[in-house]
């Protein structure tokens, strides 16, 4: 009764994207290397799992990223070891957010609806046409007078870059949290 | 590794070929032999494809949307958002904090709430016709906005009817369970029917479930009253229930319990896709996950029966409790024509 890996992956892993990201950013001095070192990290994590799936996935993450940033640095000379940002922010990064923490209804809701308003306007059109009213690419392509291998396009177009926008707003929510907890006297303070 | 950029351009174009209707057995071919070429396609499909399947849960946004219309940004800003997330508009940037965001906990509330009416008022109206039917399958979660401002999240196989009229709010349970947000509003009662039992609130939060023996009201905020119709008279009031009370309304009477609004909170989790047991019999969390799943867990042994469990667990990850269970206790899951049977392991010999 092993539950696929793909599932697996999904549930334990992606949803730490954003996370990741951010500990990525903050240590990495190059950002256009940084979605490379995220997936290399996914690759790593997805490999390793086939084999034996960790206790702790969220930290396996986040130290296999910090190794790939260790070997990048080592290899590259461009960017020496000793510009990196502080590499061990990596324990408190993962205590952050507790494992149990997931997003509820509402919030996905909020998160999605704010990610597909900043689709490109044919993209956004598209994308709710397909998803929410159901309606096939061919009536899409006749409501909106063009062709069908257009609105392909624009879909494929959206699923490239819905991770990050969602991703972006799972990032505005965070610190929205954190703002809030501040405001509110919360006793770890900020 | 190394591959992102040509993997996920590549997983963006499988997504939209599945999604135009053209799919043919040649390309599901190129597809798995495709996903099974490197890790990093892999990867990159299944991280677009999730977010891609995120998006269904924009279609409880969808009813009263007239077809073939896409909302406005603007327009997706629904009482549903308003009230949870008035602080957050999505183009600010978090710091400096806006001065908005200074308000008081109150202040901030009053603003929702103003924002509330105003958005009930301006186009709630046009966007929700005024009784739409809800269904959810087995296993399923879903919360739907009502256009009154208010919020229902339906568990696993439950069916409700929204009927919003001037003098009431009336939601009909034909079956299952649903949580209840109710916006305030003391001109219009809110009103749960289940059977000839009426749930009436004003303002509040509670939980309405409906079993083959009668119906199970529990609330965390907020008074709601208990009322019993009768064929050809008004209805009488049977029962108040005060935060932290449970009751089971059967055909001959009701029982109340009453707890801590946290305790009563914690039978509600499977708002949140969790089931969290503390002591409870493994019959009775079986029970739980059996309303999630059409594969239906037995247990044939009464011993295995009141074995004490605890701990959160995701009410679609049945699967993964058992292994647990079987793990940590003498009990072994066996599959049995289209049912999990649980028994007692036979003693290790030593």
């Amino acid at each position: 009764m092993t539950e696929p890996l793909d599932n697996w992956f999904v549930r334990e892993i992606l949803p730490h994207e954003a996370a990741l990201l951010r500990y990525l950013a903050r240590v990495w001095p190059d950002a256009s290397e940084i979605q490379d070192i995220r997936h290399d990290a996914y690759v790593r994590i997805l490999e390793g799992a086939g084999r034996l799936r960790p206790t702790a996935p969220k930290a396996l993450l986040f130290s296999i990223a910090r190794n790939l940033m260790i070997d990048r640095a080592r290899r590259s000379r461009i960017v020496p070891i000793d510009l990196l940002g502080d590499l061990d922010s990596l324990n408190v990064l993962v205590d952050e957010v507790t494992p149990e923490r997931r997003a509820s209804i509402r919030e996905q809701l909020v998160k999605v609806t704010e990610a597909i308003n900043r689709l490109p306007e044919k993209c956004r059109e598209v994308l709710w046409l397909r998803r929410v009213e159901n309606l096939s690419q061919k009536e899409i392509a006749a409501q909106l007078g063009v062709a069908e291998g257009t609105i392909e396009k624009h879909m494929t177009h959206a699923a490239h870059l819905l991770p990050d926008l969602l991703s972006a707003a799972e990032d505005r929510h965070a610190d929205s949290r954190a703002d809030l907890s501040a405001h509110e006297g919360s006793p770890r303070g900020k | 590794m190394g591959n992102r950029s040509a993997s996920e351009s590549a997983a963006a174009a499988w997504i939209a070929r599945r999604e135009s209707g053209q799919w043919s057995e040649g390309d599901q071919r190129a597809f798995d032999s495709w996903i099974a070429d490197s890790l990093d396609n892999r990867v990159a499909w299944l991280r677009l494809s999730t977010s891609w399947e995120a998006t269904d849960r924009l279609k409880v946004l969808r009813s009263g949307v007239p077809t073939g219309t896409v909302p406005k940004p603007e327009e997706m800003q629904s009482p549903f958002f308003t009230r949870a997330h008035v602080k957050t508009a999505p183009n600010e940037s978090s710091r400096p904090l806006p001065r908005r965001l200074q308000l008081s906990k109150a202040g901030v509330r009053a603003l929702a709430a103003s924002v509330l009416v105003l958005c009930a008022a301006g186009l709630a109206w046009k966007l929700f016709p005024s009784n739409p039917a809800y269904e959810t399958d087995v296993g399923a979660l879903e919360a739907v906005p009502l256009s009154d401002g208010s919020r229902v999240t339906l568990n696993t196989d439950t069916s409700i009817k929204v009927d919003l009229t001037p003098h009431e709010r009336g939601v009909n349970l034909a079956r299952g369970e649903a949580f209840f947000e109710v916006a305030k509003d003391p001109t219009r009662p809110f009103v749960v029917h289940v059977g000839d039992k009426r749930i009436v609130a004003v303002g509040t939060q509670f939980s309405v479930r409906r079993d083959t023996d009668g119906v199970r009201v529990f609330v965390t905020e907020g008074v709601v009253r208990v009322e019993q119709s009768e064929p050809g008279e008004a209805s009488r009031s049977i029962a108040q229930l005060h935060p932290g009370a449970i009751a089971h309304a059967a055909a001959d009477g009701v029982i109340i319990q009453t707890k801590p609004v946290a305790e009563v909170e914690q039978l509600l989790t499977w708002r949140t896709g969790y089931l969290v047991f503390d002591h409870t019999p493994l019959g009775e969390a079986i029970t739980e996950f059996n309303r999630y799943t059409r594969h239906k867990i037995v247990i044939v042994d009464p011993q295995v029966a009141a074995i004490p469990i605890g701990g959160n667990f995701r009410t679609t990850s049945v699967e993964a409790f058992l292994r647990l269970v079987e793990s940590d206790f003498p009990v072994v899951a066996s599959e049995q024509d289209d049912r999990i049977v649980l028994s007692g392991a036979p003693s290790s010999p030593k």
